[in-house]
């Protein structure tokens, strides 16, 4: 009979109760997609993040204490190049997005009055990893925001130069112009390379003339060394474990260090850097870290509030279009009570076909939440969002609270009938 | 000692006294109308004995039951347990058959039995029209299908605000047989009309005026008539 009832109202209030499912399935839908792009976001947003540079820095453990002694950073330490390719083998090796090497020399153009800072570099180097895989990397993957004039040099091109817009305006540089460069005021060997490019970068990069690595390393008599590394890597918003970690790992107990060095916390990255690397010392960029924590943050906190607003909202719909059908129901629900039924069977009756059509609701809000989640990926990130399995039961129980809570002002009007006001008017 | 006793009621809503001091004993097996005008308070003296209102002042004693003492939820157990409820303007529920109708009586009451409500409709002379939707019923069978409704759980008292109110004369004619057999096999039935045709087939009428009795005419005459 209960069944039948229920049945019977699902069915007579047609209309009312596919605007009731409609609301359910609105607001579970905005909750999907939120809470599916806003799990996956941390890693869209990270990627995107990361094409404006990198955020980790790591330099040769002398120059570091030099630095951070005396805010000197020239030293005579140096990184090994062929040790770079182990950053891909450490615990968040796949948080590794890019590196790039760099090594600076101090040098002369034929035919240009004073002296200029060379930087050796990878444009665009394949490397073989010690895993057996092959990485992609150098500095047109970090420095994807510099406006180039020209063409970036091909990762073989040992005799390929990109100039800086500054530098390039005070040697007079023009892409394709071949220069010779010398260190040593002009008494070193030169070495001739080809300008391809002219960037502007809108920092003090654009001083700077940037070469091959092997042409620097040449040029220095310093084979294979390598001055400093950035590293562009995916991290998680930074948290007081983890800065007490940066401050000291030693400080943690022996849960809380596992905790952090298995979590991609840029501090647990630097240290694992300083693990594979030789006599390093790695940095955050704290500029860049906390500006992805922050934007991390807030956007994360956009999409929970853009949840709860769309749930607020479906609540408040529910609760309207509940309390229109109690209310023109109230012969019926009069007429249950006169019968004998009490408030509870009665609320029971109204709650059930109000959770059926949740049920309803909710199941195709999800699955049109998944569409919108993707649409949003697209059009957002330009990829595709991670379903989340554990959005399901979230979505759910969303959905029931929701359902639940915007039932409660009709609950309250069904309590308050009475079948001699409903049934006779008084 | 009386199925209903009434001592002393008044009903007050704000300003307008609707029952004044009601004084009214109903007996087991007794057919019992009462009658006045608009205004005169029989609605609001159907709702204090059908459990659905309580008195501002005085008791209502119901199968020695105080039921202007009671909470809601007493109430509604009394209703439901001891009282059967007819209504001028029959109160079927739309979505469901004749049938159902009855079964949602059965099932707020105990346990719902299709064939003791195919028996209950077939009494009221509507078991062709069992799988009929209230829209397909005339008035008539409307009501009967209220009465068979209001018959299912064998109540102790039948309670009918005017249940001829709404109908022709044919249809008058068959909700007053039912009536009349259901008083002969000894049902307790208070109907409250305005009809004076109605009235006179009770034992008793009750003339309520302005919220007071006003006077009291005991029918006699029809040989049916129980207890005479």
């Amino acid at each position: 009979m209960f069944l039948r009832l229920v049945k019977g109202a699902l069915f007579r209030q047609k209309k009312k109760m596919l605007m009731i499912a409609f609301t359910i399935a609105l607001g579970a839908s905005l909750a999907t997609a939120m809470l599916n792009v806003m799990l996956d976001v941390g890693d869209k947003v990270n990627r995107e993040l990361k094409t404006y540079g990198a955020n980790i820095n790591v330099l040769p453990k002398e120059v570091s204490l030099l630095d951070d002694l005396y805010g000197v950073s020239d030293g005579s330490g140096v990184l090994s190049e062929s040790e770079l390719g182990s950053l891909k083998t450490i615990f968040w090796a796949f948080n590794i997005v890019d590196f790039a090497p760099y090594l600076n020399v101090k040098a002369r153009i034929s035919g240009r009055d004073g002296e200029f800072r060379l930087v050796g570099t990878w444009f665009a180097n394949h490397l073989e990893l010690p895993t057996g895989e092959a990485l992609d990397t150098g500095i047109n993957n970090m420095k994807s925001w510099w406006s180039v004039e020209g063409e970036w040099p091909a990762g073989d091109d040992a005799s390929a130069a990109m100039a800086g817009s500054i530098a390039a305006e005070r040697a007079g540089l023009a892409v394709g112009d071949v220069i010779s460069v010398s260190t040593g005021g002009g008494n070193g060997e030169s070495v001739s390379l080809t300008i391809k490019g002219i960037f502007a970068a809108g920092s003090d990069e654009d001083e700077r003339i940037y070469v091959p690595l092997s042409v620097a390393q040449g040029m220095a008599k310093r084979p294979g060394a390598v001055s400093s590394v950035e590293v562009s890597a995916l991290t998680t918003p930074d948290n007081e474990l983890s800065r007490r970690a940066a401050q000291n790992p030693k400080s943690l107990s022996v849960k809380e260090w596992e905790t952090w060095y298995c979590t991609a916390y840029v501090s647990a990255i630097c240290y694992q850097i300083e693990e594979v690397l030789t006599d390093s010392v790695a940095k955050p960029i704290r500029q860049v870290a906390e500006s992805e924590g922050a934007i991390l943050e807030k956007t994360q906190l956009l999409m929970l509030l853009i949840t709860i607003l769309s749930l607020a909202g479906a609540a408040l719909g529910i609760s309207n279009l509940v309390t229109a059908g109690v209310m023109e129901r109230s012969r019926e629900i009069g007429l249950l009570k006169a019968l004998g039924a009490g408030n509870a069977p009665v609320s029971r009756l109204i709650l059930t076909e109000i959770l059926i059509t949740g049920v309803v609701g909710g199941v195709a809000g999800y699955f049109a939440g998944l569409g919108f989640a993707q649409i949003i990926g697209q059009t957002v990130f330009g990829a595709a969002i991670n379903i989340k399995p554990m959005v399901i039961p979230l979505v759910a129980i969303l959905v029931f609270l929701v359902t639940l809570v915007g039932s409660v002002p009709s609950i309250r009007l069904l309590l308050s009938l009475r079948p001699a006001e409903v049934l006779h008017g008084r | 000692m009386a199925l209903l006793d009434i001592k002393g009621i008044s009903k007050i809503y704000g300003s307008v006294k609707a029952l004044q001091n009601i004084d009214l004993a109903v007996e087991q097996g007794e057919w019992l109308s009462i009658m006045g005008p608009s205004g005169s308070g029989k609605t609001t003296m159907m709702n204090i004995i059908g459990c659905m209102d309580k008195p501002t002042d005085g008791k209502v004693i119901l199968d020695g039951i105080d039921i202007s003492a009671e909470s809601a939820r007493n109430l509604t157990a009394i209703r439901r347990d001891k009282i059967g409820l007819i209504f001028q303007q029959f109160h079927l529920i739309s979505y469901l058959t004749a049938l159902e109708n009855i079964m949602v009586a059965q099932y707020y009451h105990s346990m719902p039995d299709e064939k003791e409500a195919l028996q209950a409709l077939d009494r009221v002379g509507l078991l062709e029209r069992a799988k009929h939707l209230p829209s397909q019923l005339s008035g008539g069978e409307q009501q009967r299908v209220c009465i068979a409704r209001a018959l299912i759980n064998y109540p102790m008292l039948v309670l009918a605000d005017e249940p001829t109110g709404n109908l022709d004369e044919v249809n008058e004619g068959i909700v007053m047989d039912i009536f009349r057999q259901l008083h002969s096999e000894g049902s307790t039935v208070v109907v409250v009309t305005h009809d004076p045709e109605v009235a006179e087939e009770a034992q008793r009428t009750v003339i309520l005026e302005h919220g007071r009795i006003a006077r009291i005419t005991y029918n006699v005459g029809r040989e049916s008539r129980k207890g005479e």
